[in-house]
Order: C-alpha cells, then sequence, then structure tokens
C-alpha cells in the first residue's frame, strides 16, 4: 500500500471528477423526473460540444470563450431538438423504450463524431481552460483553478436544484410530472414547457460537463461517450429519484476511481468502479423489492 | 373466511387503507366504495404487490401476508384486474393452463382447464388464438384463469368494465357460481351495483380505507353512510 | 368410441377435439419448415462455393454474431429485458474458450459446452442483483459492465498458450493461434461448423418459446403483476431467460475463438455493445430471422463496405436511426411491430391468390 501522501493529488482530481459526475447526475435525474427518459446521450452530446469547441479554437482559431460557448449551445441544441423531435413520440412509452431511443441517438452521434473527427490518424487532441494554470497550494497537493470549478459546479447545482425543485412553481410542476404526467396536465401545468425547460437544462449541463471532462480526462469520443457510465453509477445509486444521494454516490465514484490509481495491484481495474459501485447498490436495494401496481413505479 | 385485522398501508404522505378490519365468510362478497377508498390496495396487499405498514390478514387460518407473492397463487389465489390480462400470443388453453402448471394440482390438467372454460361459458376453440377474441371473450378466459384447479380465494377486480350488457348479464352468473363450484371465496369489486346485487350476497363499503357499512347487499345499498360516502354530504 | 353425450359446452369441446389438443401442422407452417430447410441447406453447402474466402470468413463471423443476436433477441423481444453489454459477455466465452482449448485437449464442442456453461454463471451472477427490480436497471448494470470490460481485458489479456488461472504469457514472442476442431480446420470447413453449432443454438431458443418457460415469458412481458398473480416466479423466468443468453452468447464466443484465432481486447470495445442492440431491434426482436438479418446488418455489411472503401461509420449512424425508427412507430413496446406486420403481409398475399383471410 503506498504512502498516505502518493494519495493525496488523486483525493483533489478525484473530488474534480466526482464534481462533475455529480454535475451530470443531477442533470440526468431532473429530467429523467419530469419527462421519464434517461438521457443515456449525455455524454455524447457533451462529447460533440467538445469537440466543436476544439474545431473552433485550434482550427478556426477563435478565442476561447467562443469555443466554450458553442460547446454548450451546441450540447443543448442536440438535447433539445431531440426532445422536441422524439419527446412527444415516445411520451406514452416506458422508461426502458424511452431509455434505449436514446442510445439510438448516442449511436447517430458517435458515427458522426468519428466521421468527422477521426481518431485514425493517431494524433490526439486535447482541450485546455485557462484556469488549469491557476490554481493554489492544500498541504502538498496542487488544485488547479479548473478543479475548483469542477467540484463547485458540482455542488452548486445540486444545491441550487434542489432548493429550485422544491420552492419554485416549475421545480414542483416538474415534481409533480414524475409522479403523473397525465393528471398534472389536467391540473393546468403547462406539461410541454415544463418538459422543455428539463431537456434545455439538461442540454446545457452536458456541454458543461463535456467541457470540464475534455479538460480533465480526454478530448476523444469514445471516452467522453462513455463516461456517462461514471454518472449513471451514481443516477442508480439515487434510484433515479434522490438529488442528494446522486450528488454523493457521484462523488464516491470519482474519488474511488481516481484513489485506485496508485494502488499498482488494481490500478487497471479502476475503470470498472461504477460498475463495482452499481453493483453493490443494487444487491443492497434488492431486499426491499416489493412491485407497485400504480403508475408511481415507472 | 377471510379476517382483516387493522391493515394499514401508507404510500408516501397518503393512508390509504387506515387500521381497516373485516371479516368475509363465504361465498361471493363485494367490496365497494368511492373512487380512492382503497379496494384496489386492499386486492394489491393480498396479491403481495403491496407490503402494509400493519396488520394481518388470515385466509382460511393462513397468514396470507408471510407468503411470497407468487406462492399465493399456488395456495390458491387467484386474480382478474382492471386491465386485460389475458396473453394475446397463447391460445385459451395455454392462457388458463399456464395458472395450472405453476402450481402443483393433482389430477389432469387437460380435464381441469376445459372444465374452467366450459365453466366460464366460453364457446371459443380452446386452441383458438386469444388475439381473435373479442372483448367479453377475453374477460370470460381471465374468469377461466381464476376458476381452474383448486382455487381458495378469488379477487375480481371491476371484470365487467367496458363490457354491453348482454355479456355483463352473463358474467354476473358466472360470478355468482363461483363459490359453488370451486369451494372458493370471491370477492368482487365494482361499480355497477346492479352487478354486484346480482352477485354478491353480502357486501362490504369502504371509504377513506375504512370500512363504513357491511351486510347483505341490498341492506347496505340503501344505507345512509354509504349513500353519503358516495355522493358526497351535501 | 363413443361420443361425449350433452349439449354443454364441455361436452362441444370435448367433441371438437376429440383425443389431442395439439394440431397437425397446418399448410403455412409446413411451408415454412420447408423454406427453412432449403435455406439452411443452401447456407450449409452453396454459398461457401459461390463466395471467395473473404466472404466466407464473413459469412462466419454473420454465424456467430447470429447466436449473440438471437440470445438477445430472447431477452429484449421475448421477456422484454434490455442487455446493453451483450458483447462484453461474448468476450467472457471466448476468453473461457480460449482458456480451456490451450489448458486441455479436449473435442471443441465439449469446450464450447464448457465455455457456454461458465458464460451462464458469470451472466446470472452479474444480472441477477438487477433482475429483481427495475428492467432499467439491468439495461444500465450491463452498460457498466460493457464499458468496464474492455479495460479488465487490456490488463487481464486474453489466454495465449501461458500457464497460471489467467494462461497468458507476456513474454511470448510467437503467440499460438487459438485451435480449430481437427475436422474443420479450413476457412469454409470451420463456416459449416459455426452454421450447425448456430442451428443448434436456435434449436434451444425455440425448445424454450414453445414451452413451459416461453408461456412464463410471455406473461411476464404483457405484465408481470399478472404473472405474479398468475403464480409465476417472475424472478426466476427472468433469471433463466438471462442464463440462457448468457449461455448461448457464451458458445458464440468459443465459436469466435476458433473462427478468429487470436483474441484481443479492442475487438470486444463498449459501443459494439450498443450497436449489437441496435441492430437486433432493427432486425425484429420477437421472430427468429431477425437474429439472421441483424448479424447481416452488423458483420456483413461493414464487410461489404469495407470492401468498397466506404467508412463503417455511416453504418453506425444509419443503425442509431434505425434504433429511433424502429421504437416510434412499433406499436406497443420493443415487441410488437414484426408480429403485426408479419399478419398484414400474410393478409395481404392471401388476399392476393383469392382466398379468403383469416381474422387476425
Amino acid at each position: 500500500m503506498p504512502p498516505w501522501d502518493n494519495f493525496e493529488p488523486f483525493i483533489v482530481s478525484g473530488l474534480a471528477l466526482g464534481g462533475v459526475y455529480a454535475l451530470s447526475g443531477v442533470g440526468l435525474v431532473v429530467l429523467y423526473r419530469a419527462t421519464g427518459v434517461l438521457y443515456l446521450a449525455f455524454g455524447a452530446v457533451g462529447a460533440l460540444g467538445a469537440l466543436v469547441a476544439w474545431s473552433l479554437i485550434t482550427r478556426a482559431g477563435a478565442p476561447g470563450w467562443v469555443g466554450w460557448l458553442a460547446c454548450i449551445v451546441v450540447a443543448a441544441a442536440v438535447t433539445f431538438g431531440y426532445g422536441l423531435l422524439f419527446g412527444p413520440a415516445l411520451a406514452k412509452r416506458d422508461p426502458l423504450v424511452k431509455a434505449v431511443a436514446t442510445i439510438g441517438l448516442t449511436l447517430i452521434l458517435y458515427g458522426a463524431m468519428d466521421l468527422l473527427w477521426t481518431t485514425s490518424g493517431g494524433q490526439a487532441r486535447s482541450l485546455t481552460l485557462p484556469t488549469d494554470n491557476g490554481g493554489f497550494t492544500v498541504g502538498t497537493v496542487q488544485v488547479t483553478w479548473t478543479q475548483v470549478i469542477a467540484l463547485g459546479a458540482g455542488v452548486v447545482l445540486t444545491v441550487v436544484t434542489s432548493a429550485f425543485l422544491r420552492y419554485t412553481k416549475l421545480g414542483t410542476a416538474m415534481r409533480a410530472m414524475a409522479n403523473d404526467r397525465e393528471i398534472t396536465a389536467t391540473l393546468g401545468v403547462p406539461v410541454r414547457r415544463v418538459e422543455a425547460a428539463a431537456w434545455l437544462g439538461c442540454g446545457v449541463l452536458a456541454g458543461v460537463a463535456g467541457l470540464l471532462l475534455a479538460d480533465l480526462v480526454a478530448l476523444d469520443a469514445t471516452t467522453l461517450t462513455f463516461l456517462v457510465i461514471s454518472s449513471l453509477a451514481a443516477v442508480l445509486v439515487g434510484q433515479l429519484r434522490s438529488i442528494p444521494v446522486t450528488f454523493a454516490a457521484a462523488i464516491l465514484v470519482g474519488l474511488l476511481h481516481d484513489l485506485l490509481t496508485p494502488i499498482v495491484a488494481l490500478t487497471n481495474y479502476r475503470d470498472m468502479t461504477p460498475f463495482v459501485i452499481a453493483v453493490i447498490a443494487l444487491l443492497v436495494m434488492s431486499r426491499h423489492r416489493v412491485i407497485v401496481t400504480s403508475r408511481e413505479e415507472a | 373466511m377471510i379476517e382483516v385485522e387493522n391493515l394499514t398501508v401508507r404510500f408516501g404522505g397518503v393512508t390509504s387503507l387506515d387500521a381497516m378490519s373485516l371479516t368475509f365468510e363465504q361465498g361471493t362478497c363485494g367490496l365497494i366504495g368511492p373512487n380512492g377508498a382503497g379496494k384496489t390496495t386492499f386486492f394489491n396487499v393480498l396479491s403481495g404487490f403491496v407490503r402494509p405498514a400493519g396488520g394481518s390478514v388470515r385466509a382460511f387460518g393462513v397468514d396470507l401476508l408471510s407468503m411470497a407473492h407468487f406462492r399465493r397463487a399456488r395456495w390458491g389465489l387467484r386474480r382478474t384486474f382492471q386491465t386485460e390480462q389475458a396473453i394475446d400470443e397463447l391460445s385459451v388453453f395455454d392462457n388458463v393452463a399456464m395458472v395450472h402448471e405453476h402450481s402443483r394440482h393433482p389430477g389432469s390438467r387437460r380435464g381441469d382447464v376445459l372444465d374452467a372454460i366450459a365453466f366460464a361459458g366460453l364457446d371459443a376453440d380452446p386452441e383458438a388464438g386469444v388475439r381473435t377474441l373479442g372483448a367479453g371473450q377475453r374477460r370470460l378466459v381471465e374468469v377461466a384463469r381464476a376458476v381452474v384447479g383448486r382455487p381458495r380465494l378469488v379477487l375480481l377486480d371491476e371484470p365487467a368494465a367496458g363490457l354491453p350488457d348482454e355479456e355483463t348479464r352473463h358474467l354476473a352468473e358466472v360470478i355468482r357460481r363461483i363459490p359453488e363450484h370451486t369451494g372458493a371465496l370471491a370477492i368482487l369489486v365494482d361499480h355497477d351495483m346492479s352487478l354486484v346485487s346480482a352477485c354478491c350476497a353480502t357486501t362490504a363499503v369502504l371509504d377513506f380505507g375504512k370500512l363504513i357499512a357491511s351486510g347483505p347487499t341490498a341492506a347496505v345499498l340503501r344505507d345512509d353512510a354509504v349513500i353519503r360516502a358516495y355522493l358526497g354530504v351535501a | 368410441m363413443s361420443e361425449p353425450k350433452g349439449r354443454g359446452a364441455a361436452a362441444t369441446l370435448e367433441r371438437a377435439n376429440p383425443v389431442r389438443l395439439r394440431r397437425r401442422p397446418t399448410r403455412p407452417q409446413l411451408v415454412k419448415w420447408g423454406i427453412t430447410a432449403v435455406l439452411v441447406l443452401f447456407a450449409l453447402f452453396a454459398l461457401p462455393q459461390l463466395m471467395s474466402l473473404y466472404y466466407v470468413d464473413t459469412m462466419t463471423q454473420v454465424a456467430v454474431y447470429s447466436m449473440v443476436a438471437v440470445a438477445l433477441g430472447v431477452l429484449v423481444g421475448r421477456v422484454g429485458l434490455v442487455s446493453l453489454g451483450q458483447v462484453a459477455v461474448l468476450a467472457i466465452g471466448a476468453w473461457s474458450a480460449a482458456r480451456l482449448l490451450f489448458a486441455t485437449t479436449q473435442p471443441y464442442p465439449l469446450i464450447l459446452l464448457e465455455a457456454g456453461l461458465i458464460t451462464m454463471v458469470a451472466g446470472v451472477l452479474i444480472g441477477l442483483p438487477a433482475l429483481r427490480l427495475r428492467g432499467l436497471y439491468l439495461a444500465l448494470i450491463t452498460l457498466m459492465l460493457a464499458g468496464g470490460i474492455t479495460v479488465v481485458l487490456a490488463t487481464v489479456n486474453f489466454p495465449n498458450g501461458g500457464h497460471g488461472f489467467l494462461g497468458y504469457n507476456g513474454s511470448l514472442l510467437h503467440i499460438p493461434p487459438i485451435r480449430r476442431p481437427s475436422i474443420a480446420a479450413g476457412d469454409p470447413a470451420y463456416y459449416r461448423f459455426s452454421v450447425i453449432i448456430a442451428i443448434l443454438m436456435f434449436a434451444l431458443v425455440l425448445a424454450h418459446i414453445k414451452t413451459k418457460p416461453g408461456r412464463a415469458w410471455a406473461a411476464i412481458r404483457q405484465s408481470e403483476a399478472a404473472a405474479l398473480a398468475a403464480g409465476i416466479n417472475t424472478t426466476l423466468y427472468k433469471l433463466w431467460a438471462f442464463a440462457l443468453a448468457s449461455f448461448i452468447t457464451g458458445v458464440a464466443g468459443g465459436v469466435l475463438a476458433g473462427a478468429i484465432h487470436y483474441l484481443y481486447s479492442i475487438n470486444f470495445p463498449a459501443q459494439d455493445s450498443i450497436t449489437l442492440l441496435a441492430v437486433v431491434l432493427m432486425g425484429g426482436v420477437y421472430n427468429l430471422w431477425g437474429a439472421g438479418v441483424a448479424a447481416l446488418l452488423y458483420q456483413f455489411l461493414p464487410s461489404l463496405l469495407n470492401n468498397w472503401g466506404v467508412s463503417a461509420d455511416w453504418l453506425v449512424i444509419l443503425f442509431g436511426v434505425g434504433v429511433l425508427q424502429v421504437l416510434t412507430t412499433a406499436p406497443a413496446g420493443l415487441v410488437d411491430q414484426v408480429p403485426r406486420d408479419l399478419a398484414r403481409l400474410r393478409h395481404r398475399l392471401s388476399r392476393r391468390r383469392g382466398k379468403r383471410a383469416p381474422h387476425d
């Protein structure tokens, strides 16, 4: 077992990663609660946005902020477009069907990204943010502003979203819709508008997450598309319902993943962290399972 | 005899069944009440889909709630649902035989299945696919599934929903005879009072998760408290 | 034989079906069997003669992936369970087969059986926690498996004749190829071998569908609550389906090992699992022929495009569009589209012949 000092930098990077996973996880849960769609394409749209940003910055020479804004806009536009086109068509279907449909979107984006930003040239691309350069030191560890932003964004979003869902009209509408879409519609809630807001918000988060992960991890379509799996583990632990639990689980996934890095025997297996955490969560959950035949249980 | 004692069910902040106590003696018993009174929740507790917060159910001396849900069917619990559950892609025979093949029954399966189909008054070819049948006949397939083998407790949840009068009358006759044909106790939940009157000797009434009346059907339907529950207080 | 007397319904039923309730096969069914037999014979004997070795190899892959597709089809189309990690399960099967092939001198079919059983156990262990909960959770856990296994395989490596549990010797200069059965060493012969194994797996699936598990699955798909109310132990039958799917996929992995001789973790990337689900959905999850269509989409089309110098990425995009199309036009769930389409086709064909269309 390596000395404690070796772990310290990974605590920081793990927290930063966990922050982005929390950002993604909370976005996924809110969208699920509002629309019943588990947006598996979340990673793919973030990847698309990041690659567009890269092209603008390194190929077209655009200033950084233009690239980052483009990333968020692209991710939000694709997400919103998908929700607009396919939301109504699949609205009454089982959540499993809706989730599998987003796999369709994932494949379309994945194929397009490989066509447009092929990796067979061998060159790796990278995206850096100016906040990578500044930072401060905690003990012996360097902390960059990017990492602070990553963790901070996750925390802030979790708090804001919890408050939003509880105290605002739109948020309460979303909670009502998670329970029963049709009844909520008859109460006069503008269901379509609430859903549109949820899709847009989720798309924006996908862009932000894509940008941060492209910086913190790698700018690679496959990596970024499938990094959503870590957020999905957190979402699963939160049972697609609880924002605080999703947040905690996301931090755990990020931390555990990075903390395994200096442990030689386990370091190559750390990509199984989401899987292991999810299995443990499922084992715990399946102890108390009862079928509820009302529509609350999606 | 089915003895329900202090059954309580809560969903989040809503108390669906409120320390309900009730006894079903024998024959076909009606269970009525306004929407949201807890009737379907009660059935879901009996089926094992909902775990109550408290209380007990003893069916013919057996503690029903301690059995796993799929084992209750083997014990003899049968149920029909508000939405149709006959399986389209299988034949009538297979639909009914399925209930039989997942329990241990002495005696010939074929004989039991044909007997149940005949009892339900279903005159379709047993090998016919269920998807070729009309709505009324599909309901009869479900009734056949409910009576095949040796049922002990048959739960019928709005079995005549959406059926025209003629078929409802036929269904009523079949339901009324379930106890004498099978020896089981049947509980019928429905909103159609004429159906309840036709089939059930005794009826219990729920409102807001509590029992508000029970006894001979005719008397219960005239009871003031029951009428108030349905119409609301003026 | 005296006829049952009386005019009651039971007597009527007995008269209509005096001895056996199983009908003799109808003419459309016989025609279907006939066509199937002809196609199988064609695939086995005529096809290798008509194609170059490149395409014979491709068709071997089609045979392999048709097994994986039928396994996934059973899960999705018959039970309503979605696995987003079936290629990861294939990797487990391939790994097990390779290990056994190097470590023992058992005959190939026995090794396939063992690889299938090992994969079945692994699949059941992975799926069991999720199977008692929502379908969405099974989809997620299998996706996570798909995401993690490539990296594990890159570390653990595929067996290459080395010793120890993992059977991997990192310092080998000449890696031995994974062996094939002695009677099916050449490519066309191995192609026939894989077709025969595929037929056996399809037969195994049919045997399940037509009997008790198939009926239980139909009930579970219709409504899990109603299935439980009928006495069906839904967890057991879902587990059975998952075990069957894992077994078949494991056997397919064994056939794959012999087909390509050398296995690497990049043969089993995460995106392949979701692409596989896409083609299975496009091919049709209910009808067993759909598995063949899926395998052709998955292996034959890319091979063709590769030959023509077109990027396979276009196919990935096509499959994504295909998923969306299938799901938005299917009337209910993932399953019903094909039976309804076939019924409509049958209706139109019989009308053209001038016969009365059956009431469907």
